[in-house]
């Protein structure tokens, strides 16, 4: 693995590390450790009364400017960026991010990692959604829906869109029966009148979206099935007067009313989070939305509970039925989570095994180190992504890609035989690497100048021939067939299909005609990279 | 300047009316030192104790000002003041005039909040309380809404937007005739919660055919032309915050201002005053429909929004939601009559908004 520089841009809400908490910050902190083990790390955030503005720590550095306000974020941030150099810039969660991020820096690779619905239309317009796409070299979910939903937005980003699920410190999320937590679970317990009891566990925010009103409602129907219920809620705001809310109001209202004993938690603090799952004996996620993929499926599978999670988001996603929780397909209705975890509370044995499921699934699948290895290498494809900003660049890497891609295939389809398709086979990895080593010049600009400038006003006069007629011939052709009225991106969606079309036909042309012409092309780009050379030198 | 933090404060019926903790007018002294005034007397007229927020009223050697500390985050507060400022220096509106510090800004930031001076206006006199009144008062709000347009929020300030929401807003209603079900249902004891279950499946009803008609209304589209284009709503607008003043109608207390269509205000305001009729009157409502319709006019689409934002169970919802919280305490006889009033009332809506809906047809 080359060594990079990489910047990784938080977003302009919360600080990092996780002082003050979040999903964003905390898988930053979790991946972090190993991402700077492998690359020069610069991570840059907001600014934060207990935090210095700049500091190394473990040998990542922590810039942090003005945040909270978007716009001024995004200032600071481009400020930031243009007065230094990276090969990789990583945007945690804001798309809206990407195009100042761009032109701060031209030549660095950029990739996203999304965690939730900022893609939305209400989010971010479209044409600005289709702009940072066209610019970002991969994008990383949290989980398939969120990937998913993009795609469906923007089907042109899908190939550049991975899921790479989050994950849980395992070392501090542990059994309630693991040495370290016993006496933590009994006291806790014994603390709150939850000895002898089976405890189902919610933690998350306490808001319509999350639902824990259904859990509450489901209450009365399962006491009458199982006498030692109880249930903790484990979320912020539950006892304040000044800032609570409606719905707030509504589940202390219903549970008041119970016959089972509810044990309101308020705010706990992120690092002693654990205690809590490690005190109960089944964690139901209620949520009610679109939900990105709560974090807390993977702390209670680490904590070894079963888990009751809802078919909405991304949720199931780290579910398998029956072995490591259960999932409520109509969590709208309290009936269906009092089924589900009466299903799990009947069968003892089957609680302990899919405890014991989620903790060996949080070991091996939901560690920071495979977080941190998956990042690694949408970082590597990210780099291998034949793209630049300068529109030529990336229409000659455009060209190698489908060069490579149709040599292969036409070659096959049009002539089944044999040596020919050896032949395009060496075409596809000669332009491959030829293309990618252009793109790595720097000096590419002067070479092509002339087309990139027509590539800025598409609609200029005759093109201006260059020596290298016989690439950037076909090129222009293309280019100057786009109408006055076209907008930036579709412009550039528009060359990259006629590109497409045009190399097609050129390579059945040249597959039809002679062999020696294919070849020739991958000729001709090792001479306009010789030519590059001798330039620079 | 200080780095005490202002927070909501607990009053009860032994304090004065408009009690302000000590620390707090501390600050107020100090801040008022950042202005080019000097002040001979300060007296509170207005207080939030629950949000944090204060109005008093100043004499200084310039006249008589108004003195407040918003009670908003303050970056949501830079959205207001720059509205504040807008209509009067860019669109001359009769709106209170913000006094500048020494630096000439706006504001002062102290204890975690904003702070500023404006114009005290007067005289101010309530517009009368009939079908005239209300007519002025719709006039002012339309010209409110119209002056507001354009406005462009300073940068660093929250962009305060609610003209996307209106989804999310018809569903938290729908969502909450369930939560008065469920509440009524777990405290059967109390006097009003067979008044809630007898009425809330209707009512319920009646938001979400309110939610299917917004969805099949041209509210996406409208919503698409953006804030600018719509301007502003003062979310608090009614008979105490537009009154009578030298020359015209004044609109004061803007500090709730966002961006959104400024039915929702006029909504708000027919509304309410036909809860104060205790029953509606299609003469009034269309008089108040034409007289914004003067000053700001409403297109076909907007009228059909218009209407939509009518169907909601609007009072029943507003009043009701309270039961929430300590539904021991609130589901008593005197609301089992409040229940009885609203349903007495939206019984009579129903034929006036029947009656009007094709006013805008053709127009």
């Amino acid at each position: 693995m080359i060594y990079m520089k990489i910047l990784m841009i938080c977003t302009e809400k919360l600080p990092v590390p996780a002082v003050l908490g979040g999903a964003i910050q905390t898988y930053i902190a979790g991946a972090l450790p190993y991402l700077g083990k492998q690359h020069d790390i610069t991570v840059l955030g907001i600014t934060e009364s207990s935090l210095p503005d700049q500091e190394t720590v473990d040998g990542i550095r922590f810039v942090r400017v003005p945040g909270k306000i978007f716009e001024v974020y995004r200032e600071g941030v481009a400020v930031y960026v243009k007065s230094n150099q990276f090969d990789l810039i990583h945007i945690f969660n804001r798309p809206r991010l990407v195009l100042a991020v761009r032109e701060a820096a031209p030549h660095s690779k950029i990739t996203l990692s999304m965690h939730n619905d900022m893609f939305n239309t209400e989010k971010i317009d479209p044409v600005e959604a289709n702009a940072a796409l066209e610019e970002v070299a991969g994008i990383v979910t949290v989980s398939d829906y969120i990937g998913n939903v993009i795609r469906g937005l923007y089907p042109q980003a899908s190939s550049k869109i991975r899921t790479i699920y989050s994950g849980v410190d395992h070392t501090r999320f542990l059994p309630g029966s693991h040495p370290k937590m016993q006496s933590t679970r009994s006291q806790l317990r014994k603390t709150h009148g939850l000895e002898n009891k089976t405890v189902i566990l919610f933690a998350g925010r306490l808001s319509p979206n999350k639902g824990v009103d259904k859990l509450v409602r489901a209450l009365p129907e399962l006491s009458k099935k199982f006498k030692d219920l109880a249930l903790v809620i484990v979320g912020s705001k539950w006892f304040s007067q000044d800032d609570t809310t409606d719905f707030i109001a509504y589940v202390r209202a219903l549970s008041k009313k119970l016959t089972v004993p509810v044990v309101a938690t308020g705010f706990v603090s992120p690092d002693e989070i654990q205690n809590w799952f490690a005190a109960a004996d089944l964690f139901v996620c209620t949520s009610i939305w679109q939900e990105p993929l709560a974090r807390v499926h993977y702390e209670a599978m680490a904590a070894g509970l079963p888990i009751v999670t809802t078919a909405r988001g991304g949720n199931p996603e780290v579910i398998l039925p029956g072995e490591n929780g259960l999932v409520v397909e109509n969590p709208e209705d309290p009936a269906a989570f009092a089924e589900k975890i009466s299903t799990i509370l009947s069968n003892k044995s089957l609680m302990k095994k899919m405890g014991e499921k989620g903790r060996s699934l949080a070991i091996s699948e939901y560690n920071w180190e495979r977080v941190a290895s998956d990042i690694l290498a949408a970082w590597q494809d990210a780099m291998d992504w034949a793209s630049e900003y300068v529109p030529m660049e990336e229409n000659l890497a455009v060209a190698a890609e489908i060069t490579a891609k149709e040599n292969q295939t036409v070659a096959a389809e049009i002539t089944a035989e044999e040596d020919q398709t050896v032949a395009a086979e060496i075409t596809a990895k000669e332009n491959q690497t030829v293309a990618a080593e252009i793109t790595a010049e720097d000096t590419i600009h002067e070479t092509v100048g002339s087309a990139d400038e027509e590539l800025q006003d598409l609609n200029a006069g005759p093109a201006i021939e260059t020596e290298e007629t016989h690439i950037t011939n076909p090129l222009r052709r293309s280019i100057r067939t786009f109408p006055k009225e076209s907008d930036a991106i579709s412009k550039r969606d528009r060359l990259r299909e006629t590109l497409q079309e045009m190399l097609r036909e050129s390579i059945q042309e040249s597959v039809r005609s002679s062999l020696s012409e294919t070849i020739t092309m991958a000729e001709t780009m090792r001479e306009i990279r010789s030519k590059l050379r001798r330039k620079k030198s | 300047m200080e780095k005490t933090i202002i927070t909501p404060w607990d009053v009860d019926e032994q304090m004065h009316e408009f009690y302000v903790p000590e620390y707090i007018e501390t600050i107020g002294y100090e801040v008022l030192k950042s202005y080019d005034l000097s002040v001979s007397s300060m007296q509170c007229v207005t207080t939030k104790p629950d949000k944090g927020g204060a109005i008093w009223k100043i004499e200084t050697n310039k006249g008589q000002k108004s003195f407040k500390l918003l009670h908003r985050r303050p970056t949501r507060s830079l959205f207001s003041l720059g509205a504040q400022e807008y209509l009067v220096d860019i669109q001359a509106a009769r709106v209170p005039a913000i006094v500048k510090t020494k630096d000439g800004v706006n504001y002062v930031e102290a204890g975690g909040k904003l702070w500023f001076v404006a114009e005290w206006i007067e005289p101010l006199e309530p517009v009368t309380k009939d079908l005239e009144g209300a007519k002025h008062l719709c006039r002012a709000l339309g010209e409110f809404h119209r002056l507001s347009k354009g406005y462009v929020p300073p940068s660093g300030a929250e962009v305060a937007s609610r003209i996307h929401k209106w989804p999310k807003s018809f569903k938290k209603t729908l969502i909450k005739m369930d939560w008065l079900r469920t509440v009524a249902n777990a405290y059967q004891e109390m006097p009003a919660s067979q008044s809630i279950l007898a009425v809330v499946d209707q009512f319920e009803e009646q938001a979400r055919t309110s939610l299917e008609r917004l969805n099949q209304s041209k509210y996406y589209d409208l919503a698409k032309q953006g804030n600018q284009f719509w301007g502003l709503v003062h979310q608090d607008y009614g008979w105490s915050n537009g009154q009578m003043g030298p020359g015209g109608m004044w609109v004061i207390d803007l500090d709730g201002v966002a961006f959104d269509f400024g039915i929702r205000d006029l909504r708000k305001l027919i509304s309410g005053t036909m809860a104060d009729l205790f029953n509606w009157d299609v003469t009034w409502v269309r008089e108040m429909i034409k007289a914004y319709h003067e000053e700001n006019p409403i297109t076909p689409e907007l009228y059909d929004l218009l209407m939509i934002e009518f169907s909601l169970p609007n009072e029943f919802y507003k009043n009701i939601k309270e039961a929430v919280y300590e539904p021991e305490l609130f589901l008593n006889e005197q609301t089992t009559q409040l229940i009885q009033t609203i349903v007495d009332t939206d019984r009579t809506k129903w034929p006036v908004l029947e009656e009007i809906q094709n006013d805008w047809k053709g127009v």
